[in-house]
């Protein structure tokens, strides 16, 4: 600021030379009222050269208030107009009406600096403004730029609409290969049974493989540096959730009864049932856990946007998270209503439903980028399932038969559902409250960063 | 006053007399071909295929054999990393690289008391940040800023001996702690306004950007025979690459040379603006302090000119620590047409460089137009490719505004005309290399409006031939007084330059004689080479390396290195006052007195224990 009332005092010759277009402008427009001094200027720049150029601002300065002072003495009232106008001619005005963008948009100084310096203003220019350097232009440039405080950026518009078909076809794929592997399973009989039974499991296998690959169920966008160190045993305890909600009732009832007498023959009125109703509701629920999965993130970052604390953010997702839920719950009891209707089976609600909310909170805070929580809950509920079998069987040893109790009285009570819908209701309980936690966190949803 | 223990002024005045300190620690190195191991740490540069300043890096690497270097390189994306490396020479140790474009978490969780060192160390981090760059503290009072100053370091190497003592900090950069910190930073009385201002999304960015930022401190270089081990780190460049060697210079007291021929921090400036204000100034805090930090810290700071020089003074370098060292070009290309005496073309200007819009070729055409009115015969070569799609487009309209400015013209009525202005490319029959582009005038011409280190300037004054240039960048340093320099956007000077030029043969000649030696003198790579083999054995002599010195059984060696050798401070000068790196500020003392005779950083009057010496006997 210390330049301004320099600046602002009258009658300081302001621009020595024709060095940019304004001051080109300037003299181009007093051309006629100063006639003789462009001819001196003309020949004192013909005569003295080019690298004497540097020194010819001075030159032409002083050619010029030689010129002045003649054209003073002969047209007093032709010079009169050009002298206000000298004064309010601020240079530094005019260089930042220049730079208004850059003004405006600085942050600092020195962004003004390097600004300037891009656009060749150098050490020498500044001094044309009374500056001994471009930074402490940039200075009184910074200090004199009125920056509109209240313009806040427009928020970043949303990603338009990637690829979105890809991932909702691959959702829907687990589901058809499921439909199609249950309607083989009750077209077969003996070996052929086997064979459709064996290539569906590996088909939907891999069809939940891709359909988890892609999409806002992936966990690509978070984990880009490799695969998250928890997914090999996330994955299996996956599989031996689903394998139990097709085989686990029926071995438990079974085995409670006595048996079982025979491998599965992939019935659902044999010694050992196989449920499919609840294991292809599960795959087709595919399609809704990603569709939630997606209005969750794209509601998250709509809010992401617009909210100004990390606490407001918190409070204004918890319940979208707790909707996302609540609406992926509907949609598998939906599928699932449907899926026994059609097979002619009886809907296992309280089971299906429970392990259908624990994978879903459990992919979604792997999509988010914690992996830990979902490895260790899948793992526990896995293992009470499997002990609670194991129990059952280990009470038929002498001697051990108060193992098989809690169980026994559990199914005696409840039926064979009730163990794999409490050990899954916890489950799901546990991580819903650490779901509530964590992926109400803003770094949960900051996108794929960016260079900046 | 001076009442040290006459043992230790004996041992300190022998070391004096016999050699510099820094040589002393390994025996078997001797004196005159002192051997320095040199940390050259490098970003997406050297030994990188596809790094920036790696001919430089290179050069400097074979051009002292009698060093040892160690690189450690960050890369900065997957691609550079797969196009591999250049081959490296003998005297290169090792190479270690990382990759700054992917940081994987190794998975560690903090327990409680790291958990509180972090949130110490961020908050005071980004408490430092909201407050604003050193840059524009205007009415702030010295100490104000200087104690911001020592927060921001002492908040980065906690955040360093953090992840050197439990790990998994990008981990902890990347969780809702540090946004949490960075939150309550910007809300605290006294934070910029900009600042005040931050939404959610900006502080993820911030907090994004910062663990980008700070990904060297994760590294593994600073114990265990790496950086630790080095005599001295070279940074080529400020920023990321200079951040190993400020934590080796904390950690393990490695003195550190810092080379920037452009300024890091002026390149961030420039990169980014599209951010939002609150982003850009938190950010621009951190770059400002971080470079104000690793220009305190080191020993020498090597500017490429004078425009980086003056960035440098700036941001806080202390002018004593600045040595211009200018890059040095091979000059044996032009040998032959720099030493050759007679003209191709006495009337041909020649322009060479790549063709942009910041060249300002129109300028050019329109200067050129005027040296026609004067000096018809003249002839212009326009040798220069295209960069970019900008630049094509900028080549076309330059094609046009030449074809409509001067009509082709012939030498009779049966003979095929041609254009005055040719735009040609180096590789051509007519052109083969560079030099005989060059080699095509008479007078070599630069139009730029914005220039850095004007290299086709050198290459020209290499050349010996005359050169008229606009005065941006570092032109006029580089030309001192053998060429002519105009105004920029001034088409007239210019053009009055260059007739003034195409009359004088005689005046032509002794410029470019001028501009030859000058060239010869200044931007060699000999020069360059041989600048910083004396830079390096300077700062090894100046500030030697303590480190406990162990024998082959791996024991610690007593009395390896000197007692002298923990003496710093110039010994010829009796009023120095210095206090070792790192040590006590109560050591410096008032000036004039000497300091407490125990203490480690006490300043040595040499003139005094002499006489005492001599006294002795």
């Amino acid at each position: 600021m210390s330049g301004l009332g320099e600046l602002d005092r009258p009658g300081t010759p302001e621009s020595p030379g024709a060095w940019d277009e304004r001051s080109e402008e300037w003299i181009a427009e007093g051309a006629e009222a100063r006639e003789p001094g462009r001819v001196a200027e003309d020949a004192s720049a013909g005569a003295r050269g080019g690298r004497e150029g540097r020194e010819k601002g001075e030159a032409s300065a002083r050619a010029r208030a030689g010129d002045d002072a003649r054209g003073g003495a002969a047209a007093p009232a032709r010079r009169q107009p050009s002298a206000p106008r000298r004064t309010a001619a601020d240079p530094v005005k005019a260089l930042m009406h220049r730079h208004r963008e850059l003004c405006e948009r600085a942050v600092d100084p020195l962004e003004i600096a390097a600004g300037l310096e891009a656009h060749g203003v150098t050490d020498r220019t500044a001094a044309r403004f009374r500056h001994r350097d471009v930074f402490s232009l940039a200075e009184e440039m910074f200090a004199r730029a009125a920056r509109d405080e209240e313009a806040v950026p427009t928020p970043a518009a949303a990603p338009a609409l990637q690829a979105r078909t890809g991932w909702a076809l691959l959702t829907l794929l687990p589901g058809a290969l499921g439909t199609a592997t249950a309607a083989g399973l009750r077209l077969t009989h003996g070996q052929a049974r086997a064979f459709v039974a064996v290539a569906g499991v590996l088909a939907v296998a891999l069809a939940l493989r891709a359909a988890l690959s892609r999409g806002p169920l992936s966990a690509s966008d978070r984990t880009a540096s490799g695969p998250a160190p928890h997914a090999p045993s996330t994955r299996i305890w996956t599989y031996w959730l689903l394998a139990y909600a097709a085989l686990g009732d029926g071995l438990l009832r079974a085995a409670v009864a006595g048996g079982p007498d025979a491998l599965p023959t992939g019935a659902a009125d044999g010694p050992w049932p196989l449920a499919t109703a609840p294991v292809l509701a599960l795959a087709w629920a595919c399609a809704p856990a990603a569709w939630c999965a997606h209005l969750f993130a794209v509601r998250a970052r709509r809010r992401l946007a617009a909210s100004r604390g990390l606490e407001e953010f918190a409070d204004s997702v918890r319940p979208l998270l707790l909707g996302t839920f609540a609406l992926h719950l509907c949609a598998l009891a939906a599928l699932l209503a449907l899926c026994a209707t059609v097979l002619g089976e009886n809907a296992a609600y309280a089971q299906t439903v429970t392990l259908g909310a624990l994978l879903l909170l459990a992919r979604m805070l792997t999509t988010h980028g914690f992996t830990h929580a979902p490895a260790i809950v899948l793992t526990a509920a896995a293992t009470a399932e499997a002990t609670a079998l194991v129990t059952v069987f280990a009470g038929r040893l002498p001697g051990c038969g108060f193992l098989a109790t809690p169980v026994e009285t559990l199914v005696g009570a409840w039926g064979p559902g009730s163990v794999p819908a409490l050990v899954c209701g916890a489950a799901a309980l546990t991580l819903l409250v650490h779901a509530a936690r964590t992926l109400t966190r803003a770094s949960a949803h900051a996108t794929a960063d960016r260079p900046c | 006053m001076d009442n040290r223990p006459s043992r230790h002024r004996l041992v300190r005045i022998r070391s004096s007399r016999c050699e510099p300190s820094g040589q002393r620690r390994l025996p078997k190195r001797e004196i005159g071909g002192a051997r320095v191991r040199i940390g050259l740490l490098t970003e997406g540069g050297y030994p990188y295929v596809s790094g920036d300043a790696r001919l430089w890096c290179d050069r400097l690497v074979r051009g002292l054999g009698q060093h040892e270097f160690d690189i450690y390189a960050l890369s900065r994306s997957e691609r550079q990393e797969d196009e591999g490396w250049v081959p490296l020479p003998r005297q290169v140790g090792r190479v270690r690289t990382a990759p700054l474009w992917a940081a994987e978490e190794d998975g560690v969780v903090y327990g409680r008391r790291a958990r509180r060192r972090f949130d110490e160390c961020y908050g005071e981090l980004a408490g430092v940040l909201s407050r604003g760059s050193a840059a524009d503290a205007y009415g702030v009072s010295e100490e104000t800023s200087a104690a911001e100053a020592d927060r921001f370091s002492s908040a980065l190497y906690g955040l360093a001996e953090l992840a050197r003592d439990e790990g998994g900090l990008v981990g902890a950069l990347r969780s809702e702690r540090a946004v949490r910190a960075l939150e309550r930073a910007c809300r605290a009385p006294g934070a910029l306004q900009t600042a005040r201002e931050a939404r959610v999304p900006d502080l993820l960015a911030v907090a994004a950007h910062l663990e980008r930022a700070l990904r060297p401190l994760s590294l593994d270089w600073y114990e265990d025979g790496g950086l630790d081990e080095v005599d001295l780190c070279h940074a080529t460049s400020g920023g990321p690459a200079a951040l190993p060697g400020l934590l080796a210079h904390h950690f393990s007291g490695v003195p550190l040379l810092l080379t920037e021929y452009g300024v890091r921090l002026r390149s961030h400036y420039l990169a980014s603006t599209d951010a939002p204000p609150a982003v850009r100034s938190l950010l621009a805090a951190f770059h400002g302090r971080l470079a104000t930090e690793i220009y305190t810290r080191a020993a020498v700071i090597t500017p490429g000119n004078a425009h980086a020089r003056r960035w440098q003074e700036r941001c806080g370098a202390d002018r004593a620590k600045l040595r211009t060292v200018y890059p040095g070009m091979d000059a044996s290309h032009f040998a032959e047409v720099g030493e050759s005496t007679e003209c191709a073309d006495p009337d041909t200007l020649v322009w060479v460089g790549r063709v942009e819009p910041a060249k300002d070729l129109v300028s050019l055409l329109h200067a050129f137009a005027e040296v026609r009115k004067e000096e018809p015969k003249t002839r212009l070569r326009i040798v220069g490719t295209p960069v970019g799609a900008e630049g094509e487009a900028y080549l076309g309209h330059c094609r046009s505004l030449a074809a409509q400015l001067f009509p082709d013209e012939a030498e009779g009525l049966h003979s095929v005309g041609d254009n005055p202005v040719c735009f040609e490319e180096i590789g051509g029959p007519e052109l083969p290399t560079l030099a005989d582009a060059y080699a095509a005038g008479a007078v070599t011409v630069l139009s730029s409006v914005v220039e850095g280190f004007p290299i086709s300037l050198v290459e020209a004054m290499f050349c010996g031939r005359a050169t008229v240039s606009t005065d941006v960048g570092a032109v006029v340093e580089v030309i001192g007084g053998t060429g002519l320099v105009v105004p920029p956007r001034n088409p007239r000077a210019l053009a009055e330059a260059c007739v003034a030029m195409l009359r004088d043969p005689e005046r032509r000649e002794r410029l470019g004689a001028a501009a030859r030696a000058r060239a010869l003198e200044l931007f060699t790579v000999e020069q360059n080479t041989t600048a910083f083999h004396g830079i390096y054995l300077e700062i090894v002599s100046h500030t030697p390396v303590r480190r406990v010195v162990l024998d082959d059984t791996g024991e610690p060696l007593p009395f390896a290195a000197p007692a002298e050798a923990h003496v710093p401070g110039r010994w010829t000068d009796a009023n120095a006052r210095v206090v070792a790196r790192g040590g006590p500020g109560w050591a410096a003392g008032a000036p004039g007195t000497p300091g407490a005779p125990g203490a480690p950083g006490t300043p040595v009057r040499a003139t005094a224990s002499e006489s005492a010496v001599e006294g002795a006997r």
